[in-house]
């Protein structure tokens, strides 16, 4: 089996599924990063992705269009998220429990319009779904080792990887970034100098919705052709991990994604390896253990450091 | 203002909200079911209409109150502790395998030892995030939700390849527990087993807890200014470890009388969530055993109701989640207490 | 001088029921600085609020060039050419300078104007930055810098957008007095260039060195405004109290016993890791109250932390009675008759969301006096909580009241409260009145002296000159974490005298006559 693994390692094939898992994870770690930069953290993320995977299939395969399925899914998380933010601004819920409820209403109201549309209980695969595209580059194509690495992704890949120097020059080169900025750490200044704490925050969760949406479409129309009943599986709570690790800093959250994508990656690879010497259920356990390392290894460095500037 | 009259305000505030929750549920089967009316007297008076479903509704409700209790104390010490499902499979882990491999006890002797073996693992899986947060300061939210994981995965791998039993075929199961501790019906004719006493005990344990005790003063006061606490002397990490421990308990004992009463032993994968729903019913009780107890049952009720529906009408149950969304939002909305406490409360105090 | 802004006649009341202010007349004419004094509770910041368009008024009307206007939040007040500088910053810290300065109104480039233009930034910083002689490094995130340098961040802030009329709310209360003066000149030098400044502050003799007039508001209402050239400041406080405030507590001469704290060459960093405590050294004795006088942040919050186990110390000695006070937990302290009224009753010295029961019964939880077997004897806490309400004029329903409830002088007497009724040895009070009405300070001072001629030793920490000089017997000074003079509180003492030490001249010149040795 180690030999099997290491040639898959050789042959670039990790990279290539090792990019596959971290879209969905790097995609809603910025959204959530924005949100949280905002002083809103949305932890909902995976309710989100649920909601938006769902819509995006049903809207993908009745049209025939994965465009229209996907801004069928990003319009859909927008919504919740609009309604999270209603919730916790106006009503004064807790940020926290409104993720919390986002959760648990995407988990069942995906289940409830599964049955009431579908009719089925466990999972939805149509056929003839036309998934989300993969990119094919010609020239590129036929070189080796590049070849392999930059050939054949899918386009939510590329958008993803987009995204990170979208949310690079949205925090640091705009005003609106400022602004989110300052109303998350001091929206008592923000709101003196006139600027719209409320609506910039629920901006925020809206931004925190169109990438979980482009998430979650590429869930049910681009990893997978399906839609399975809470089919995130605690993705949206290994983006809320990277976001905590992420320093408050897209490329921090790029490479936080790596890392957990990474341990995806190996629990996929290790358990559709045959001759794995290894139970399946530590290998799946893998993805959750790496996270509770990596954020206690943070957290210690960050109590140290605080720890040795006291002590002067 | 009067502590009397704040209490008065937080129930009708809740009031209103279980209401309003109901009424978006209502909404929902009216739009969307071909025989709505139908649907919704299933939902709402199935549930006590005959004998079987109100046992039903208690057994749900049992270890409901476990998992609102375990939430309800964690959250009243500050801690966002969301571990409860995995603290209840360990805790109902390790009770199961006393109730299986520990022989010759009479049952007076067994059930108690079984009880505290169960309290022991979840307390002691709890420990493990706890002791994240006091000597690591790790993030409660997100090292509880993966140790949930982790621990279902393992007594996962457990149960299917050490401590199965082999005539369990697919389902993988333990071997049945010694007869003479499983909880069985109280009455003849209603369904309902004697994990009900022991919820019931539990509440009014936990209140006196919480609210006439040393431990429970110290918890509250650590929840509600953690800087009071440390200028008091208070021992905020000993404090913040115990209280993930007690709810780590509790959480134990609602896998292992969910083991004891419904299912006979430990099974893989035996609860559906029923830790996070605690996550929903702390919320809903705003973290009072008493509220906890009533929250408890109403939610049974819902799902009870919901499930009789889907089998009567065209509604899926998971209507019920509609319903249980808006109750979680509507009871957190803060701007509901405090406009019924500024509409009808409070001469300001001087 | 013609008329820039009128207020009459302004009410307001808020939903909880409390009224403000009750019929406030203002008039600011066009280039004076103008002082706004009133005790706390007065309604000067809400008055101040509702100028900003931060709340509206129940009922008044504003006037600005003698046209009625109506804001409706902070940028219509900014259009008019209005800003305010907050008593507490209102700042984001992990922002620049520059970043902060223009919040809200960046210059922008590119399509669409999406994007920020940060050459024409700086270049508009820096030009401000020479304009009004305000200097700070534009660069700088803002919590890397020092409070002084914070204020001219504000100030910097509400001329970038364009304020000619600019409220500076309660502006020396974090000051060094160099800072003030500092402060002062750059005051000065806009009213030059045509500025209008409104100066809110409770420190008349800020009001007689640098305002035009001064306008005195006492609960909700306008008392009177006056000429400052032909007022002094017993006329202003008599108007501000209804009689003179005194911070002058009748007692008598101190009879100090033995050493009860004894502090040798303590060392302490702060929060940051920087060294807040420097060699400390200072003997307390039974029967006397050691004030320790200074600017707030030269080491007082920390030299309190230390001694009541609420940080570590780097080195030194703390003996109490002889017993090493340092490496003890806070429990033990606590329990050794140390009684601690911290500095911040809001987040440290009460629960807010707690009763006042449950704030007071805080050590005593643990005396078997007050259990029941395993439970807690609510009958007898609630006896004691009845009593000590009683005995400290804890005005309040009843003991199950949310502590939160309380007005800022009740929730002090809850603290004092607790801190006395355990008849300590040692008791540490910091800033024990600020913010509390008049009558809770007398009350409290009262008490402190009570508990002083009982044979207590009390350590005073406060930043109000005027209330170290009225309760000590004897005067530390710190600056910059060590304690510079220790003078003996006589008749012949001046605030000159201690506020020549505050500014560190006192080792400056002690240096100086070494060095010409």
């Amino acid at each position: 089996m180690w030999q099997a693994l290491w040639s898959q390692i050789m042959d670039l094939t990790l990279v290539v599924v090792l990019l596959r898992f971290m879209t969905p994870i790097l995609l809603s770690a910025l959204g959530g990063l924005i949100s949280e930069i905002a002083g809103v953290i949305n932890i909902g993320l995976e309710g989100l992705m649920l909601i938006s995977a769902f819509a995006s299939i049903a809207v993908g395969s009745a049209t025939g269009s994965w465009v229209l399925g996907t801004l069928a899914g990003v319009a859909a998380s927008v919504i919740i998220c609009y309604g999270m933010g209603f919730f916790s601004i106006k009503l004064k819920v807790d940020i926290i429990i409104a993720g919390f409820a986002v959760n648990i209403f995407g988990s069942g109201f995906t289940i409830f319009m599964m049955s009431r549309i579908y009719g089925v209980a466990g999972n939805y695969s149509p056929i003839d779904l036309k998934n989300i595209p993969t990119i094919n580059i010609p020239f590129i194509q036929q070189i080796p080792v590049l070849g392999k690495l930059l050939n054949g992704h899918s386009l939510m890949v590329w958008l993803a990887l987009i995204s990170v120097i979208f949310c690079m020059l949205m925090i640091y080169r705009t005003p609106y970034g400022v602004h989110l900025r300052s109303v998350g750490e001091a929206p008592e200044a923000a709101k003196s100098l006139g600027i719209p704490v409320n609506r910039i925050q629920y901006s925020a969760l809206a931004w925190s919705g169109v990438l979980a949406g482009l998430a979650g479409a590429y869930l049910s129309m681009g990893m997978t052709s399906m839609f399975v009943k809470d089919m995130t599986a605690g993705t949206g709570f290994l983006a809320l991990a990277v976001v905590l690790l992420g320093n408050r800093n897209p490329v921090g959250i790029l490479f936080g994604s790596v890392i957990f994508g990474l341990a995806s990656a190996v629990t996929t690879l290790v358990q559709t390896t045959p001759g794995s010497p290894v139970p399946s259920q530590f290998i799946q356990m893998i993805p959750y253990v790496v996270t509770i390392i990596a954020l206690v290894f943070f957290a210690v460095r960050k109590k140290r450091r605080r720890m040795a500037l006291a002590q002067g | 203002m009067k502590k009397g009259n704040a209490t008065i305000l937080e129930f009708a505030g809740i009031a209103v909200a279980v209401i309003l929750a109901l009424l978006c549920g209502f909404a929902v089967i009216l739009v969307t079911s071909d025989e709505p009316l139908s649907a919704l007297t299933s939902l709402l008076l199935d549930p006590v209409s005959n004998l079987f479903n109100i046992g039903t509704v208690l057994n749900k409700a049992v270890p409901l109150i476990f998992t609102g209790l375990a939430l309800s104390v964690v959250f009243q010490s500050g801690v966002f502790s969301m571990g409860a499902e995995g603290q209840l499979y360990a805790g109902g882990f390790l009770g199961a395998l006393a109730g299986v491999y520990i022989h010759g006890l009479t049952p007076w002797l067994h059930l108690p030892l079984v009880l505290i073996c169960a309290m022991a693992g979840g307390a002691l899986f709890a420990a493990i995030a706890g002791l994240l947060k006091t000597y690591a300061n790790a993030n409660e939210i997100v090292t509880t939700l993966m140790l949930n994981f982790v621990a279902i995965l393992s007594t996962s791998y457990f149960v299917n390849n050490v401590f199965k039993d082999p005539s369990s075929g697919g389902f993988a199961r333990m071997p049945y527990v010694n007869p003479g501790i499983l909880l069985g019906k109280l009455f003849p004719g209603l369904p309902a087993h004697a994990g009900i006493v022991i919820a019931l005990l539990a509440v009014v344990v936990v209140y006196l807890m919480l609210y006439k005790t040393k431990v429970g003063y110290e918890l509250r006061i650590v929840g509600k200014s953690g800087h009071f606490a440390r200028y008091g002397g208070i021992a905020t990490n000993r404090v913040v470890l115990t209280s993930i421990m007690i709810s780590g308990a509790l959480a134990g004992l609602a896998g292992i009388v969910e083991i004891l009463g419904v299912h006979g032993t430990y099974k893989d994968n035996f609860s559906a969530g029923l830790g996070f729903d605690g996550i929903i019913i702390a919320l809903l009780a705003r973290n009072h055993p008493i509220g906890v107890l009533i929250a408890s049952l109403l939610y049974a009720y819902i799902q009870v109701g919901a499930q009789t529906m889907q089998v009567g009408s065209d509604m899926p149950r998971e209507v019920a989640v509609i319903i249980q969304v808006m109750l979680v939002l509507l009871v957190s909305s803060q701007a509901i207490f405090v406009y019924l406490k500024q509409k009808y409360g409070l001469k300001a105090v001087k | 001088m013609s008329i820039l802004l009128q207020m009459k006649d302004i009410h307001k009341v808020y939903p909880n029921g409390t009224a403000a202010n009750r019929g406030v007349d203002l008039t600011i004419h066009e280039g004076e600085i103008h002082a706004l004094v009133g005790e706390n509770g007065a309604g000067k910041s809400t008055l101040m609020k509702i100028m900003f368009g931060l709340e509206a008024p129940t009922s008044g009307t504003i006037e600005y060039k003698g046209a009625p206007v109506t804001f409706h939040g902070p940028k219509d007040a900014i259009k008019y050419g209005m800003g305010m500088v907050h008593q507490h910053f209102m700042l984001a810290p992990s922002l620049t300078v520059s970043e902060n300065i223009v919040l809200g109104e960046e210059p922008r480039k590119g399509p669409f104007s999406l994007f920020r233009d940060r050459n024409k930034e700086s270049e508009e910083i820096e030009k401000l930055i020479r304009t009004y002689g305000l200097k700070v490094d534009p660069h700088a995130k803002v919590d890397t810098i020092p409070v002084g340098q914070k204020q001219r961040v504000e100030i910097l802030k509400v001329l970038y957008k364009g304020a000619r009329l600019i409220i500076l709310d309660e502006p020396t209360a974090v000051l060094t007095p160099q800072e003030t003066d500092e402060l002062f000149d750059s005051i000065k030098s806009l009213i030059k260039q045509g500025y209008t400044i409104i100066f809110i502050t409770h420190k008349l003799r800020e009001v007689m060195e640098i305002s035009n007039r001064v306008t005195v508001l006492k609960a909700g209402k306008t008392i009177a405004t006056l000429m400052t050239k032909d007022t002094n400041p017993e006329e202003i406080s008599r108007l501000m109290v209804g009689r003179e405030i005194l911070f002058r507590v009748d007692k008598q001469p101190s009879v100090p016993k033995d050493v009860v704290l004894s502090v040798k060459e303590l060392c302490a960093s702060d929060d940051k890791g920087a060294p807040a405590l420097c060699g400390i050294s200072l003997d307390i004795r039974a029967g006397e109250v050691v004030g320790i006088a200074g600017v707030e942040g030269n080491g007082q919050t920390e030299l309190v932390e230390t001694i009541t186990g609420l940080r570590k110390a780097t080195s030194g000695e703390i003996r109490y009675f002889n017993e090493e006070l340092i490496g003890k937990s806070i429990a033990q302290i606590r329990a050794m008759k140390i009684g601690h009224v911290p500095e911040d009753r809001q987040t440290t010295g009460a629960s807010l969301t707690s009763t006042i029961a449950e704030n007071l019964i805080l050590d005593h939880y643990r005396n078997p006096e007050f259990k029941w077997g395993p439970f807690l004897h609510k009958k007898k806490i609630k006896q004691f909580t009845k009593i000590m309400m009683d005995v400290y004029d804890v005005r309040a329903q009843n003991e199950d009241v949310m502590a939160g409830s309380l007005s800022g002088g009740n929730l002090q007497k809850v603290v004092i409260a607790r801190e006395l009724s355990k008849n300590p040895k040692l008791l540490i009070v910091s800033q024990p009145t600020r913010g509390v009405d008049i009558g809770a300070i007398e009350f409290i001072h009262r008490e402190i002296i009570k508990k002083r001629d009982g044979g207590a030793a009390v350590l005073l920490v406060s930043a109000e000159l005027s209330e170290v000089m009225a309760l000590s017997d004897r005067i530390a000074v710190v600056y910059e974490g060590e304690i510079v003079a220790v003078l003996e509180n006589t008749s012949e003492l001046t605030e000159a005298e201690i506020g020549y030490y505050m500014l560190g001249l006192g080792i400056k010149k002690q240096k100086e006559e070494v060095a010409a040795q």
